[in-house]
């Protein structure tokens, strides 16, 4: 937990990969999002040229106002020329807060859709899926990974048709009020191309050295703050500060040279509009010299210009927010493209359903051809109860898992009542089976919804029944709030042996045919365990069950004891069966059974 | 210097209207000749590439400063963190400790570059640009211009206002949403063992509706501010318009005069606009400032005393076994913020040369006790000597620098392998690979694809956890200390290797003194004597043999162990 997956857990380490050439494919995956929502883009759309629209008659009813009326001393036309241009101004305020609206609503929307989506199909992906993805990633996919999409949907596609359209009405305005004077303005924009082209290429690659070393730098500040106390037991300080401070200093570097960059390209790009308005004013003032120009007009064109330069300007910055996106984007659509479990079966459970389970020469690996199981042959019959005893790493864990196909077998077969569970849908063959973990996991809201876990079809007094039932009751009613306790901090304010009990409660709530138990292995006080297994001995009767078992009073309760070793099933029999033979059991017994517990066996 | 540049540009920024007024104006008045009129241009251009060229230095020189001081700051920030002891660590999630020094960092980066340059513009422009508007527009106008932006003013600050508890509220929603994702992801196993899939998605189906909705509300109010600063600074335009349009027909102000009051206005709004950003951007500044002060108060632990003296160990072997390398005297330890002593009056000592063992339960103190000696934790005074001499006085360098410590939980850093047992000290490339060979590692390294140069970690070969701890031993016990602590670090391994290595140690071990914890007897058994604790305290203590005799814990141990063998080599 310490190293390595601190690391993981708050992602830095991966950043370094993220920086990636954004993907044609990737933007059309993205838009495809957006598809539902086509008429709210072009409402968005319509409302935008609208408002660019608006923006884009003022200089040219300034002009008008100048030559027409400030220069002709027409007060009162002048007076009307106010009131068009305030026309303008509010028209464009309305079209333009309503774009934003109507265009963030899409956005948020769409990620709405695309966060639940996401998270559906993270739910079905399969467990081993979970055991390879620490939860610190997995839940960054959820929240910012899909918040950076936003970018995408509301920045980048809107600035992009923004300043499109800005730029096509200024050139087409320009135009119209004169030809030559727009030639003279735009003989610059060949060296405007050029540059931007220049350097977008560089400000890519200064952007991505940025990314990197930063990542790095938080790479390196998790990885000592995790290791600090080997560096001070080494008296390393000082060489792991030097090594940092590298790290810093490379950063610092990149940073430079994006400042260098950046302070190259705006001002680079500022003073081409400069040039631009001289030589306008050069030209211009010449050809109103010569009468052939209004004044007016000259003015209209100055600042036609400067808002032609604008969306010149934040051309790269767009571009860096795209760049992220895609990243984020690109991080999603991989886990939406990891394949979910897979689910052939069509079979439901049948109605005289008896509850027999049979391994069948069960072979079992997490990892390929590193066995966990071999060979496994068992039955337990219907209504009894089954202990597997085996030393640690004997494989014993992984049967819960494979009775309810949390992970799937990989030879030889698992029947119920001659089944094979392949065959019968997941959901049903997940609602036949109870499963209770050796650590119990509560999830945040009350202790009741705990216990039913949001099936509604449980009531309030079914909770009660069960709690009652496995001896829970006791110490819920206990709570100043009963059955509506909030849980807190992960239902640490509960001891090891009543968060069992809640599991107990959990369980038989849901009333399975089968129950498949993992023993909590932790200390638990004398009085709890006897409630624990004066509960055990009633959620076990008459239903067919299969501990992992942790405890001797467990064993001996059970009809049958199987004895795993490395994989493999080694004796069975009952208790005093197993002892008779002084085998395996035997030892097993004598080493962890024999002096536990004492008052409970003497 | 970075400022006087920006005022630089700010002034070159003020001319440029006056350019065109005085084109405009001589135009108008048809005393603009070709000559003059290519004046003015080249001045503009002039004026232009001043403009770039103080803009560029400006920028150089403030951000420049602003991230050395974010680097130099966060080299202070570290420097202190690696003074800070394992109790702080311990008590502190590393997630926060990154949140300083990433996010706060940052947002103290902001505040020194965009927000000084920012500040100096929103506060020097418009005061600037109000003096030019009076000078060429007259006090009326300016007036009447000025009004609807004082309104956009107090409009900002007032939404700056309301958009905190939005922006609060959006926050709160969207940690409601990581929260669920996380519990989600973490009891995933008993989602899907009660089939809950369906419910867990309605579930986070609200949640994440109520971030939407925060978020909505969020750029309502974005939707609604930009646009109505749009507006105001647009009324503003419109009154400039239409009574500056007035006063040029009335002639009390030129066209060249209207043309420049109207640039002006221009310049103002934008720095109006931003004030309430900067504002923003020196709040939250400030307050990562306090969150970073108070980690860089966090007073040290573990420090050297003014007058501490580094260790000095006597040299040669005729001391073996006379000198008392380590001595525990009545020490009783416990944690900060906890009344339950870890350790209870706890009596040993160790000669020079000799081994000695602990063995105990989980949560037994072994590890508590062992971390005392390099002092990753802190001795009380009085109660712990190396060498004759209270562990407090001993300089920290000296001490660890002769303390060789094989810690429980072995971490590595993401480096060559090479690095990792050298660990920056310099070591020869002799050196490192016989401890390699010694720790039996270098039979493992040379199977990779770059030996020694291989990087272990994320973004290389993994190590299972025996290779771990294996490179934890070599990183121990090259370069021969003289105190060896080997803290359960064998635990990863197979039995066939830990009887190698223990092998191998053994002839470093008889050289040095040695503390070895550990939960099994063939890892301790021959050492020169053994204590065994439970719940802080020592129980018993003597050589293998007698312990075995008295027929109590260790004799338990030890019968188990046999057993356990025996299941173990059943097949």
């Amino acid at each position: 937990m310490a190293d390595d997956n601190g690391r993981d857990e708050t992602g830095f380490a991966e950043e370094e990969l993220q920086v990636k050439v954004y993907d044609f494919r990737l933007l059309k995956r993205l838009l495809g999002f957006a598809a539902h929502y086509w008429y709210l883009f072009v409402l968005a759309a319509v409302l935008l040229f609208a408002s660019t629209a608006a923006d884009l008659a003022r200089p040219y009813l300034i002009g008008v106002a100048i030559d027409d009326f400030i220069k002709e001393g027409d007060a009162a036309s002048l007076g009307r020329t106010g009131m068009y241009f305030l026309l303008l101004v509010i028209s464009g305020f309305i079209f333009n807060l309503l774009q934003i609206y109507v265009l963030s609503y899409a956005g948020q929307s769409i990620i709405f859709n695309i966060r639940q989506r996401l998270f559906e199909h993270m739910q079905k992906l399969p467990l081993s899926y979970f055991d390879k993805n620490p939860v610190g990633r997995l839940v960054t996919r959820v929240t910012n990974d899909t918040e950076a999409l936003n970018e995408v949907y509301t920045n980048v596609l809107v600035t992009l048709l923004k300043d499109l359209a800005i730029l096509a009405g200024v050139v087409v305005i320009m135009f119209r009020l004169d030809v030559t004077m727009t030639l003279v303005s735009l003989a610059i924009m060949p060296a405007v191309i050029a540059l931007t082209v220049f350097f977008r290429r560089r400000i890519r690659k200064v952007y991505r050295n940025v990314r990197t070393s930063l990542a790095r730098i938080n790479a390196a500040i998790s990885e000592n703050i995790s290791g600090m106390r080997v560096i001070q037991m080494f008296n390393r300080e000082k060489e792991n500060f030097e090594r940092f401070d590298k790290t810093g200093r490379e950063y610092y570097r990149a940073v430079m040279s994006e400042i260098v960059t950046f302070g190259l390209f705006r001002p680079a790009v500022e003073m081409m509009s400069y040039i631009a308005l001289s030589l306008l004013i050069w030209f211009g003032g010449l050809e109103v010299l010569d009468g052939t120009l209004q004044f007016g007009i000259l003015y209209a064109f100055v600042n036609y210009i400067s808002m032609f330069f604008h969306p010149i300007n934040d051309l790269a910055e767009k571009y860096n927010i795209l760049q992220a996106s895609m990243a984020a984007a690109e991080r999603i659509f991989l886990i939406l493209d990891t394949p979910a479990e897979e689910d052939s079966g069509m079979l439901s459970i049948p109605d005289d359903f008896r509850g027999e389970i049979e391994f069948r020469n069960v072979w079992f690996a997490y990892n390929e051809d590193d066995w966990v199981l071999r060979d496994v042959s068992f039955t337990v019959p219907a209504g009894k109860t089954v202990a597997i005893v085996g030393a640690t790493g004997a494989g014993k864990t992984s049967i819960i898992n494979l009775l309810s196909r949390l992970y799937e077998i990989q030879k030889g077969e698992i029947l119920i009542d001659g089944i094979n569970i392949r065959d019968i849908r997941k959901d049903d063959l997940r609602r036949l089976t109870g499963v209770v973990l050796q650590d119990v996991f509560l999830f945040s809201g009350k202790l009741k919804d705990n216990i039913r876990l949001n099936e509604e079809s449980i009531t309030d007094g079914k909770v009660q029944e069960a709690a009652r039932y496995v001896n829970a009751d006791e110490f819920i009613s206990r709570l100043p709030n009963g059955y509506d306790t909030e849980v807190m901090e992960r239902g640490s304010t509960f001891s090891a042996g009543q968060r069992q009990l809640l599991a107990f409660a959990r369980a038989l709530a849901f009333d399975p045919k089968i129950l498949v138990l993992d023993e909590a292995t932790s200390n638990i006080d004398t009085e709890t365990e006897m409630l624990i297994q004066d509960a055990l001995a009633r959620l076990t009767r008459n239903r067919t069950t299969i501990v992992i078992a942790h405890r001797l009073s467990t064993i001996q309760h059970a009809d049958r004891i199987i004895v795993l070793h490395k994989g493999r099933v080694r004796e069975s029999g009952t208790h005093q069966e197993l002892l008779a033979k002084r085998g395996m059991y035997y030892s097993l017994y004598q080493l962890q059974y024999q002096k536990q517990e004492p008052s409970f066996f003497q | 210097m970075g400022v006087i540049f920006l005022l630089c540009v700010d002034t070159l920024q003020l001319i440029m209207p006056k350019i065109l007024e005085s084109a405009t104006d001589s135009l108008e008045g048809g005393t603009l000749t070709r000559k003059s009129l290519a004046v003015h241009a080249a001045a503009l251009l002039l004026v232009s590439v001043g403009i770039a060229v103080f803009r560029f230095l400006f920028r150089y020189t403030l951000y420049g400063v602003s991230r050395s001081i974010e680097h130099s700051f966060r080299n202070r920030l570290y420097a202190h963190l690696q003074k800070l002891s394992a109790n702080y660590f311990n008590t502190h999630k590393t997630g926060d400790i990154m949140a300083h020094v990433t996010n706060d960092m940052n947002n103290v980066t902001m505040a020194t570059g965009q927000g000084v340059i920012f500040a100096v513009d929103c506060l020097l422009m418009p005061a600037a640009s109000l003096v030019m508007m009076l000078q060429t527009g007259g006090f009326r106008l300016t007036a009447a211009s000025f009004a609807p932006i004082l309104i956009l003013g107090v409009l900002v600050f007032s939404y700056m206002k309301i958009m905190q508890s939005t922006v609060q509220r959006q926050q709160e929603a969207f940690s409601n949403l990581t929260e669920a994702a996380r519990e989600n992801f973490s009891g995933i196993r008993v989602i899907k063992s009660f089939v809950q899939e369906k419910h867990r998605t309605e579930h986070f189906e609200r949640i994440n509706e109520a971030n939407r909705r925060a978020n909505l509300r969020f750029t309502r109010l974005m939707s609604l501010m930009f646009p109505s600063v749009m507006l105001i600074s647009s009324l503003s335009f419109v009154i400039a318009l239409w009574y500056g349009g007035m006063l040029v027909i009335e002639g009390s102000v030129s066209l060249g005069g209207f043309v420049a009051f109207n640039s002006y206005l221009g310049m103002l709004i934008w720095p109006i606009t931003a004030l309430g950003w900067v504002a923003n951007i020196f709040k939250r500044g400030s307050v990562s400032l306090g969150r970073i002060n108070a980690l860089m108060d966090e007073k040290p632990e573990i420090a050297d005393r003014p007058g501490a003296v580094p260790l000095v160990i006597p040299g040669a072997a005729n001391s073996a076994g006379k000198t008392k390398a380590i001595e525990f005297r009545n020490l009783t330890f416990s944690y900060p913020g906890s009344s339950e002593p870890v350790l209870k009056d706890i009596s040993f000592s160790v000669d020079h040369g000799k081994t000695l063992a602990i063995v105990g339960r989980t949560g037994s103190g072994k590890s508590t006790l062992v971390n005392l000696i390099p002092r990753i934790l802190p001795a009380p005074e009085g109660t712990l000597f190396i060498y004759g001499r209270d562990i407090n006085d001993i300089s920290l360098s000296s001490l660890r620098s002769n303390v060789g410590c094989v810690p429980q939980d072995t971490f590595l850093f993401s480096d060559t392998i090479r690095n990792n047992i050298d660990f920056y000290r310099g070591f020869s490339a002799e050196e490192t690979e016989k401890a390699a060979k010694t720790a039996r590692l270098y039979d493992d390294i040379m199977e990779f694809p770059r030996k020694f140069d291989t990087v272990v970690g994320e973004r290389g070969v993994t190590l299972s956890g025996g290779q771990k701890q294996r490179t934890a031993i070599a990183r121990a016990i090259i370069g021969s200390p003289p105190i060896l602590i080997l803290d359960d670090c064998l635990s990863a391994v197979d039995t066939r290797t830990e009887e190698a290595i223990l092998r191998e140690l053994k002839s470093i071990m008889e050289q040095r003194t040695c503390i070895i914890v550990s939960h099994r007897v063939s890892a301790v058994k021959d050492a020169d004597e053994i204590i065994v604790l439970d719940e802080g305290r020592i129980i018993e203590r003597g050589t293998h043999e007698s312990l075995i005799g008295q027929k109590g814990y260790y004799h338990d141990l030890y019968t188990r162990q046999l057993l356990a063998d025996e299941i173990e080599e059943a097949e």
